[in-house]
């Protein structure tokens, strides 16, 4: 589904990817994990084509996205939801404008009674109520911002969902939620799933496969399981600060 | 200390350059449908309307002090009269597109760059393009629109209350005859010092929203980048309406 080659990205004199090269099945979660500056949001924002590659390509769906640029880019972003790291809602817009937002603007046409039915199922999909569809965003929780972010994300049955450290700064119980939300999207949905994160538990529990990122290049790529028997170095000292901890 | 001053200039240039291709940007979205006339009605409330009082009272003061300096200048040539043509010509050839221009820069394009300059920082941004929306055409395009249609409408605004400032003081503070205050209004402005204002205001509407957008979209670095991009958005905003100004007078009568 997401096939990424040879990636390389520099800003100014910093190497940010070296020579990435995933590869993303369909229907499966993929996490990409890595310690902070590891090279994760810009190599997710290479994928939705929000920033152009040095070096390489990224197909989606079949199509090479890293060479698309104006509306031939607008138009194939249609396969995709994203979930931004700050949940990035449109402040000038309510909980229910949000969520609408990608439905209206992908299906023009769509009723009125239908556009809300769809963004009361979605939300539900978040376990939020209809109570909150009126709300702002500055008036919600941390945690519910990213529920609707992800409601947002999901709403006009995306082929991929890309989710930016969808769990942090969230208490224990609010990452163990977003955790099942990403497992039922894709169960759900069967959507493909590519999560960028930091988070070693969340990733264990969401992750079908796994690759790590060190200093702009994968340091080990597999199931978990195969992951964390790799004996490259950095990835063993990664994992093992977490694991020691149960 | 040259190297600096060579990549300053430089900077400056491929600034300048960035904002041309974000104009040309924009012009090819507004082009290209899908067409969202709600959204490009609430910008034009927002600007036009909402800058409708400031103007009237800006146009008000300014029609009064000209009435005042025109009838102290004038009197010394017994040409007191003349005052009504005077302030008429000023307003509707000169102040009334460049004050307009001046306060909807300080009302509204401080506010859509703080607006834009936000949502580029918080992701907002990226996140309408990561759900398959041009945020040129849904956030810039309309407000570049609106502001190039409201400006002229605000220039008449600005220019009506003017004049009635200018009559005001001018009939009854500086006493002069109501007739011949009309009367040379009538005999000294034409349609085209009226077209003459207006194209300068409409040019200046798009000028302005194009700077403010353009600023806001190209924000970075939090809080504080989204403070500098307002700022520099009213200062080049300020200055480019001088220079455009400059140069249409020039073309028109130079």
């Amino acid at each position: 589904m997401i096939r990424v080659h040879d990636l390389w990205k520099a800003f100014g004199e910093k190497e940010v990817l070296r020579g990435v090269t995933l590869d993303i099945p369909e229907g499966t979660t993929f996490v990409v994990l890595g310690a902070s500056g590891s090279g994760k949001t810009v190599l997710l924002k290479h994928v939705i084509g929000l920033l152009k590659p040095d070096q390489g390509t990224v197909h989606v769906d079949g199509v090479e996205i890293s060479s698309l640029s104006g509306r031939a880019l607008t138009a194939a972003r249609q396969v995709f939801g994203m979930v931004f790291q700050g949940a990035a809602l449109f402040d000038s817009m309510t909980v229910f404008e949000n969520v609408a937002f990608p439905l209206k603007e992908k299906e023009r046409r769509i009723a009125a009674d239908d556009l809300r039915a769809r963004v009361v199922e979605s939300l539900r999909v978040v376990d939020l109520g209809e109570d909150v569809l009126e709300s702002w965003p500055s008036q919600l929780s941390g945690g519910m911002r990213k529920r609707v972010a992800l409601a947002r994300a999901l709403v006009a049955n995306p082929k991929v969902v890309l989710y930016d450290e969808p769990t942090t700064g969230l208490d224990p119980i609010t990452t163990d939620s977003v955790d099942s939300m990403i497992n039922q999207a894709k169960e759900r949905r069967r959507v493909t799933s590519m999560v960028i994160s930091h988070d070693i538990a969340s990733a264990f529990r969401v992750a079908d496969r796994l690759a790590v990122l060190y200093d702009g290049r994968i340091a080990a790529q597999g199931t978990p399981e195969e992951v964390r028997r790799s004996d490259n170095l950095y990835v063993q000292r990664f994992l093992s600060l977490w694991f020691e901890k149960q | 200390m040259h190297v600096v001053g060579v990549g300053r200039i430089r900077a400056v240039f491929e600034d300048f350059g960035a904002q041309v291709l974000f104009a040309g940007e924009t012009l090819a979205w507004a082009l290209r449908p899908p067409f969202r006339p709600e959204l490009l009605l609430h910008q034009a409330a927002a600007i036009g309307v909402g800058s409708t009082f400031i103007v009237a009272v800006t146009g008000l003061f300014a029609g009064m002090v000209l009435a005042l300096q025109g009838n102290y200048a004038m009197r010394q040539f017994g040409a007191e009269g003349y005052v009504g043509g005077f302030v008429a010509i000023s307003l509707v050839r000169e102040l009334g597109p460049v004050f307009t221009a001046l306060m909807v820069t300080g009302r509204s394009g401080s506010a859509i760059t703080t607006e834009l300059g936000t949502m580029r920082v918080t992701e907002q941004i990226d996140a309408m393009e990561s759900m398959a929306v041009s945020p040129i055409q849904y956030l810039v395009v309309p407000r570049v629109l609106a502001a190039t249609l409201m400006m002229p409408l605000l220039a008449v605004v600005f220019n009506a209350t003017g004049y009635l400032g200018g009559y005001l003081i001018g009939t009854y503070v500086s006493l002069i005859p109501p007739g011949p205050f009309l009367d040379h209004t009538r005999s000294m402005v034409d349609v085209h010092d009226m077209t003459h204002g207006l194209t300068k205001a409409l040019l200046f509407g798009t000028v302005v929203s194009l700077i403010a957008t353009y600023r806001g979209y190209s924000a970075s670095g939090g809080a504080r980048g989204v403070g500098e991009a307002t700022t520099r958005a009213v200062v080049w905003s300020s200055v480019a309406i001088l220079v455009v100004d400059y140069l249409l007078t020039f073309i028109a009568i130079g």
